[in-house]
């Protein structure tokens, strides 16, 4: 095929565009894991900015995990993620299907309690009063099952299960399934891609976790990573009250960092082919 | 098909009933004003109330603070723990906004810690709504911690009269400044003695290339925000904008101070020659002690510990082997010699008890035998200082000496709700760093008595301060001149309502006896 000079300006512009947006989002990532690497003196000698590391350690990492709340709070995130997520699938799967079929009575009125709490919330301090009613406080239950159901997920699941087609359901039922074997052997295994869409939603919001951890819980063996690595970095930012304490370095705080978000970062390449095509399913209804 | 209509009802009901809760997730910010009518005390916590006094009593604190080990490696609580016959829970929040947050929530909703920090604001805001203990018929079960504190500390958690928190004893300043003396050499200048000769070496060691590469990447002075010049308004007599003092036996804000002109002429002029850090009101935590390690500025106002703990000495040789900062005296100027300003009424901070303890009797003795253990000089106070006798220090004539071992007790600080023996404590404990505490500790500087004020109704500080802020930036940058200056106070005194706070503070402080 041939290219007249204006679709090669083009895909110049294109090339160049992109190859921006790539960096801008690639720099920062890779300044992170350099300083993460660096003895710090060697940081502060170039004027705490470095891209390619010329020295290399990896004594942050031993000490965060040896002798820091990390490893504790590691385990934490972890548990809460794998609890939590399953949780989330499977009530948000529940609720989402049988609001997907269109001879659910009332259905119209359980959607619209739903978009409700979309845009409507009880508030901080009444959720709070309901948490510590149901005895979850200083459990990871309170990390879990406050956001039991996202609203939106529910949203992205039903309108799934309604692109499924009919005929299915029918031939189905004509075999004699029921609904629970429809939802298990038929719908199921033709969801794959939402439910991973939308289990990565929950998984990533689980491993941020922060806001409940540090409402709901108080007790420093239940924090989950996000709160130990903020602890980590709010120091530097903060005047020096007490002569005492002992500033995490730059180095350090840059591996907490890393530990932080490395399996989110790992993960996501081998979900992403699912990713889109659950995004985009659902998008458009015909 | 009716059947099943009716099993698909009761699933979509059960997970809408869940999908409720799932509303108020990211959404923290609305916290600041939890509403006084939702805080009724009860006593409905998850705590049993204790039958035999010998039972151990589970205990919970909250405040703000960092490096908190986990319990089973936290040697202070462990010892707390097996002294007073208690489960100490002490929870610490990195951040200022995320404690008050939780502290607001906890205590719009009843499930109050048994003892906790609260700034002045908080103090009077919960004690006008009833939920705070009145400390004052007990201060005789404290006095152990009185004794500890001292009478001064006690009024600072005092309001209207009666003892709602207990405040920590004082600290005392750590502030200097501090000079590169090997730039100092290299460009043959003296150290400054006077304003006039810290501005020329600050702008020798912006144009100078005192670190010698040939590049101007240097700057003369850095610190944190207007903090940087806090000597040079002592210079002046002159107390950092907004602070009250007593000068010639009257009250005076430092805003209104006639030598407050003056200063900010010499500081506008200062800045004007492009010696002082250009980001310098951008500075937040610790970025100015992080420029002066960077070998960026050769002047900082800082604190001893950021320059001179092994660790950041440490850092300094790492970027510059022949770095050498030398601690000075405050320079001089028309009006003599000032530090910059150190609050008197102001404490490390406070601590109080929820009203609703008042019910669980058993309970709130524990918290007092805690807070007597660890004032008591012969008891705990030393384990909350030093840590434990003969593993983390030595008694050495009386004086503890630390061990190798001091460091694993390095949040000992954070069980000091009463405070410490500053003086003695910081002796011990920096051996290495004691001639900079004392030097520090011994600077004259301006009392100021903002700590002692309460601001009054209708006076918002936030708008204020900021507004005072913005517009000294201004002036210092020179974006608006300063012969606009009685211009500023007066729209201070008209849209902030500066006027209530300056009539107010003269009143409270003249109640304390100061301004004759």
């Amino acid at each position: 095929m041939v290219k007249g000079w204006d679709d090669k300006l083009f895909n110049g512009v294109v090339y160049t565009v992109l190859g921006l947006c790539g960096l801008a989002a690639i720099l920062p990532i890779l300044y992170v894991v350099s300083v993460s690497l660096t003895p710090f003196g060697e940081v502060l000698r170039n004027g705490g900015f470095i891209l390619i590391p010329r020295e290399i350690t990896f004594s942050a990492y031993r000490t965060l995990l040896t002798e820091s709340n990390i490893p504790k709070a590691f385990q934490i995130t972890v548990l809460i993620t794998v609890i939590g997520t399953a949780v989330n699938l499977v009530l948000t799967g529940l609720m989402a299907y049988p609001l997907s079929r269109r001879n659910l009575p009332a259905r119209n009125f359980f959607l619209l309690m739903i978009v409700f709490t979309l845009l409507f919330s009880g508030g901080l301090i009444p959720t709070y009063l309901v948490v510590k009613s149901m005895g979850l406080l200083d459990s990871i239950w309170a990390m879990i099952l406050p956001n039991a159901v996202w609203s939106f997920n529910v949203l992205i699941m039903k309108s799934f299960f309604e692109g499924l087609p009919e005929e299915l359901f029918e031939s189905a039922r004509m075999d004699g399934a029921k609904e629970f074997r429809i939802l298990l052997q038929i719908v199921t295994p033709l969801s794959i891609p939402v439910l991973l869409t939308v289990g990565l939603f929950y998984l990533v919001g689980h491993w941020n976790e922060f806001f409940q951890a540090i409402f709901y819980v108080t007790d420093r063996t239940l924090f989950p990573l996000q709160v130990v690595v903020r602890e980590i970095l709010m120091q530097s930012q903060q005047p020096l009250e007490n002569a005492e304490n002992m500033l995490p370095t730059q180095t350090m705080q840059m591996a907490s960092v890393m530990i932080a978000s490395l399996p989110v970062i790992v993960v996501y390449p081998f979900l992403q082919k699912h990713f889109t095509k659950g995004m985009l399913l659902g998008s458009i209804k015909g | 098909m009716k059947k099943m209509n009716s099993v698909l009802l009761t699933v979509s009901l059960l997970a809408a009933l869940l999908a409720g809760c799932a509303g108020g997730n990211n959404n923290p910010a609305n916290t600041s004003n939890a509403p006084s009518d939702t805080a009724a005390p009860s006593n409905d916590g998850p705590e049993k109330t204790g039958e035999a006094s010998g039972k151990q009593i589970k205990l919970e604190i909250i405040e703000t603070g960092n490096n908190l080990p986990a319990p089973d490696k936290d040697i202070i609580k462990q010892e707390l723990d097996k002294a007073l016959n208690i489960d100490l829970n002490l929870t610490v929040y990195p951040s200022g906004d995320d404690y008050k947050n939780q502290l607001n929530v906890r205590m719009a909703s009843g499930n109050f810690p048994d003892l906790f920090m609260v700034d002045r604001q908080q103090l009077i805001q919960f004690s006008k709504q009833g939920l705070l203990l009145d400390l004052t018929p007990y201060l005789d079960k404290l006095q152990q911690t009185v004794d500890f504190i001292g009478e001064e500390s006690v009024k600072k958690g005092t309001v209207d009269g009666k003892v709602f928190a207990v405040s920590k004893s004082p600290q005392i300043p750590y502030q200097t400044y501090w000079i590169r003396k090997d730039w100092l050499d290299k460009l043959q200048l003296p150290v400054p003695a006077t304003i006039e000769e810290l501005a020329k070496t600050a702008e020798a060691f912006t144009t100078g290339d005192p670190d010698g590469n040939g590049k101007p990447d240097t700057f003369g002075l850095t610190g944190g925000k207007l903090n940087a010049f806090a000597p040079v308004f002592g210079a002046f007599g002159v107390g950092m904008p907004g602070n009250f003092y007593e000068k010639d036996g009257a009250i005076v804000n430092a805003l209104y101070d006639p030598a407050m002109k003056d200063a900010l002429t010499f500081i506008q002029q200062m800045v004007a020659t492009g010696s002082v850090d250009p980001e310098l009101l951008a500075n937040s935590g610790l970025q100015h002690s992080e420029k002066a390690i960077k070998g960026q500025a050769g002047i900082v106002y800082l604190d001893w510990p950021n320059l001179t703990k092994e660790q950041m000495v440490e850092q300094i040789k790492t970027v510059n082997p022949n770095a050498e900062w030398l601690q000075i005296a405050p320079p001089s100027g028309p009006a003599g010699q000032n530090d910059g300003t150190w609050d008197i009424g102001a404490t490390p901070g406070r601590y109080a008890i929820p009203k609703a303890l008042e019910k669980d009797p058993e309970k709130l003795q524990r918290v007092f035998d805690l807070l007597n253990y660890i004032s008591n000089p012969d008891g705990g106070s030393m384990l909350v200082q030093f840590g434990v006798k003969d593993t983390h220090y030595t008694l050495e004539n009386g004086v503890p000496k630390m061990t190798d071992k001091a460091s694993e007790v390095g949040y000992s600080w954070l069980y000091q709700f009463t405070g410490r023996p500053e003086m003695e404590y910081l002796q011990a404990k920096f051996a290495l760093q004691s001639e900079y505490i004392k030097f520090a500790s011994e600077q004259p500087r301006i009392e100021s008595l903002g700590g002692f004020i309460d601001n009054p109704e209708g006076y918002n500080p936030a708008d204020a301060d900021r507004y005072i802020e913005e517009e000294f930036a201004k002036f210092i940058y020179n974006k608006r001149p300063i012969s606009e200056y009685d211009a500023f106070i007066g729209t201070l005194e008209s849209t902030m309502n500066y006027k209530a706070l300056l009539d107010s503070a003269s009143e409270q402080l003249k109640a304390l006896g100061y301004g004759g």
